[in-house]
């Protein structure tokens, strides 16, 4: 289960412009993380998202939203539901292919919810 | 396991602690109600029972008869004749019966604790129903003190049911503590609703992660970490050769030279990241030099 979610992780921040994906639990707790290291930028980004998560997650839910798009800076943070306690976060450069990032990271919420659930 | 570790007793979490508690301290098990906190804390007694040790087993709200019962309900049902052949000595009190907590209750200790009894635990420590505030430390570093110099205590603490934040409202000082693990669940039934985190553990290194677990009947609780989790509390030795020339470099340095080599060689054994300790070791030994300088 975990070696998936490892892998799910590591095949998406694979893709070119991803500056960070990262799987928070509802509460804004991280759970996986892979980012390419220090940048003062991106932790800032990181902490407004834990503060952040349990509320756009909550907002979501209430639209029936599959995904959320925030613009900071230059980067563009995809946020998208990927089970019942967790949501998936993609930080991603302004200049990436915005349309292959959104499809991989709900593509890769469909694996993580099979990860994450007990059946 | 390392030499002065006592396993904890949980299938998964020795290795991210460093092979386990270590001997002689206290360690809290923190959580709100039914993350698991009495499982635990029996499932560190039950693996030193079944390893011969002896266990003193301080209940704050639970019976003998209750903890049996949970003991055999879980699939533990050796711990029947552990309590026969007064391995396990289980003492239930109220808080409210002692009147002066830190004396009284290590007292209490002192005079039920079985012959060569290296394992205590207390299950709850419920200290604000005989404590003031301002008695608190005071009274809980007393009690540890004594603890210490018996064995290796395990204190299971109950979070306040509105304590989301994990520092908030805490009713122990937790720095009190030389371990603390904090147990969570959220409820929804997925991997990672039931997880642990090492806040804490003096002296030594521990995985920082997030690490879901199950409770499973017959085994008790189970720590799912991945491999790359446990990977990233494993030693490196691949820098071997940046930490030799680290020492000999530190050696030269005179008088602060053989501590320095030697905290070098610390720095070495508990080295955990892939990434190149250069950098770290150019500035501690930049940093180190500039005293040393100035005394040549």
């Amino acid at each position: 289960m975990k070696k998936g979610l490892e892998d799910i992780l590591d095949d998406l921040y694979d893709i070119e412009g991803i500056e960070a994906c990262i799987l928070y639990r509802i509460d804004g707790v991280p759970i996986m993380l892979r980012t390419c290291g220090y940048k003062e930028e991106l932790l800032k980004t990181m902490f407004w998202l834990e503060k952040q998560i349990k509320h756009v997650f909550g907002e979501m839910n209430k639209e029936g939203l599959n995904d959320t798009v925030f613009n900071f800076r230059n980067n563009r943070i995809l946020i998208a539901p990927s089970s019942k306690s967790t949501v998936l976060v993609t930080i991603a450069t302004g200049e990436a292919n915005q349309q292959l990032i959104s499809m991989e990271t709900l593509r890769a919420t469909r694996i993580i919810e099979k990860c994450v659930v007990f059946n | 396991m390392k030499m002065g570790r006592v396993s904890t007793g949980i299938y998964g979490l020795d290795d991210l602690m460093g092979g386990g508690f270590r001997e002689n301290t206290i360690n809290a098990i923190r959580g709100g109600t039914g993350v698991g906190k009495t499982t635990f804390a029996l499932q560190y007694t039950l693996y030193g029972l079944n390893r011969g040790e002896k266990v003193l087993f301080i209940s704050f709200e639970m019976s003998e008869k209750q903890i049996l019962r949970d003991c055999m309900d879980m699939g533990w049902d050796e711990i029947k004749d552990h309590v026969e052949k007064e391995n396990l000595k289980i003492i239930h009190l109220f808080g409210e019966d002692l009147t002066f907590p830190s004396l009284d209750l290590a007292e209490m200790i002192r005079t039920s604790i079985p012959y060569n009894c290296q394992k205590i635990v207390i299950d709850p420590l419920t200290h604000p129903t005989f404590y003031t505030e301002k008695e608190i430390r005071k009274s809980l570093s007393t009690i540890f003190q004594e603890l210490r110099k018996i064995g290796t205590t395990l204190i299971v603490l109950e979070e306040p049911a509105n304590g989301n934040q994990l520092f908030e409202g805490s009713l122990m000082p937790l720095y009190l503590a030389d371990t603390v693990i904090h147990l969570q669940n959220l409820g929804f039934g997925e991997l990672y609703d039931r997880t642990l985190r090492i806040m804490k553990h003096r002296g030594s290194k521990h995985g920082d992660s997030l690490y879901p677990y199950t409770i499973e009947m017959g085994m008790g609780i189970v720590i799912h970490a991945s491999d790359k989790q446990l990977d990233r509390v494993k030693p490196k030795n691949k820098f071997e050769a940046v930490f030799s020339d680290a020492i000999e470099k530190a050696r030269s340095m005179g008088l602060i030279g053989k501590s320095l080599s030697g905290r070098i060689g610390t720095l070495q054994k508990n080295w955990t990241r892939d990434e190149d300790p250069t950098e770290v070791i150019k500035l501690v030994l930049r940093e180190e030099s500039k005293g040393y300088e100035k005394r040549t």
